[in-house]
């Protein structure tokens, strides 16, 4: 049959912009995360054992401040300066009383609190007891980023395996987060952070993170800086439940004799002391 | 209340303490203690708080008027922590008698970093030292 070339071409036109939509769709629907097979389980298993919970290494920490120096700008390092006075002088100024998250990278950094990994098909889980139970989910299976995540406080994270090695690629964290290096001196990152980490283990129960930190807006060049984590396997080890804002309530009972959260009066993330006529 | 006379084994011991018991909490710094100064309390458990992210105990101290005691709060790291420290939520009671030594507060206040508590009833002694986790493979 013969047709009309002109005909045909604005057919086949109609018909691209009338499916462009559709097409569209069927794009995004495409990304699926697929069931894992028997096979993706059997990959878990050549991976290294970071079973366990990982308890952080705060001297080393707190050490690392003075031996890991912060490229701070300058402009950065006077307002770091003066907090630094003020923790000195006994007036610290709590960054995380509000129970925000701590975020990345802080929490790596400061944490004095256990974490926990967990691998699963296409992705590295870290579990923490850590500021308030919060977590990582560091993407293993190829993906990237997104061309422009919504921050986040922890960002979006990637990862690959290179030997024994996790390789993490984090970006996307909200620019209000801290870079902080104790919970009273630290400053928000600005904008563009990155972050690169190699965790790893150096012997059988100790673990290291190798970080990058690249924040263009506070720091003159990348910061380098290493957090040591030992592992635990005696079960009084296991992460419990901790939420942060919990120790700002008692435990009372209302008129009703229901169980309830009365709040505490609080102050700079301490109790105020109480007159013996509260209760 | 009273405070101990520092004599040379308590500054041996304050020196110890001081090494290894800084800032313990997640959330917010320890810098408001002083921990150039240990000081000890004597009283009655009034209350024992087990929560994140610090555990606190208020503890009834007799002061000026024997009617109206001080009340002292406490601060510790997370009940976490403290349990793999040997501690749990039921190990003070409202009602213990109990000798405490801390870290005081610098601003004078009635509050300050636990280090050590003991029951006198029992002689139980419970303190908290997160440096003792800085080790692999712990019992």
């Amino acid at each position: 049959m013969n047709r009309d070339p002109v005909s045909t071409n604005i057919a086949v036109l109609l018909f691209f912009f009338a499916s462009a939509p559709l097409l569209a769709e069927e794009k995004t629907a495409d990304i699926v995360n697929h069931a894992p097979r028997p096979s993706d389980w059997g990959a878990l298993a050549k991976l290294p054992d970071w079973s366990g919970v990982w308890t952080p290494f705060i001297s080393d920490q707190n050490k690392r401040i003075t031996t890991d120096p912060v490229p701070w700008q300058p402009k950065v390092a006077e307002q770091i300066a003066a907090m630094e006075a003020e923790e000195k002088a006994g007036r610290p100024r709590g960054l995380f009383i509000d129970c925000l998250p701590e975020g990345m990278p802080t929490w790596m950094l400061i944490t004095h609190n256990a974490l926990e990994f967990l691998f699963t098909p296409g992705r590295v889980t870290i579990l923490g007891e850590m500021d308030g139970n919060r977590l990582r989910r560091i993407y293993t299976d190829g993906r990237g980023h997104p061309e422009d995540p919504d921050p986040t406080f922890h960002g979006h994270s990637i990862g690959h395996w290179e030997g024994n090695t996790l390789v993490v690629d984090t970006v996307g964290v909200l620019p209000q987060s801290y870079l902080a290096v104790s919970e009273a001196v630290g400053i928000p990152n600005n904008g563009d952070l990155h972050v690169i980490e190699r965790l790893h283990l150096v012997e059988a129960d100790v673990l290291h993170d190798d970080l990058q930190i690249i924040a263009p807006h506070v720091l003159t060049a990348p910061w380098k800086t290493t957090r040591i984590y030992f592992r635990q396997r005696a079960r009084k080890y296991d992460i419990v439940e901790g939420e942060c804002l919990q120790g700002n309530y008692a435990q009372r009972q209302d008129g009703h004799g229901n169980a309830v959260f009365v709040p505490i009066p609080h102050q700079d993330g301490n109790p105020v002391p109480q007159s013996p006529e509260q209760k | 209340m009273r405070r101990l006379p520092r004599g040379i084994a308590r500054l041996l011991l304050l020196g110890a303490l001081t090494a290894v018991s800084l800032p313990a909490l997640a959330h917010h710094s320890f810098a408001m203690f002083d921990f150039t100064k240990t000081v000890t309390i004597t009283g009655t458990v009034k209350e024992f708080q087990w929560t994140n992210p610090h555990v606190v105990v208020w503890v009834n101290v007799e002061g000026k008027d024997p009617k109206t005691p001080d009340v002292w709060w406490l601060e510790m790291t997370s009940p976490g922590n403290l349990t793999r420290t040997g501690w749990n939520r039921k190990a003070l009671s409202a009602g213990d008698k109990v000798v405490v030594e801390l870290n005081p507060l610098r601003n004078g206040g009635l509050g300050g970093a636990l280090i050590k508590v003991t029951i006198s009833a029992t002689g139980q002694v419970f303190s908290t030292n997160l440096r003792d986790m800085e080790k692999p493979g712990l019992k």
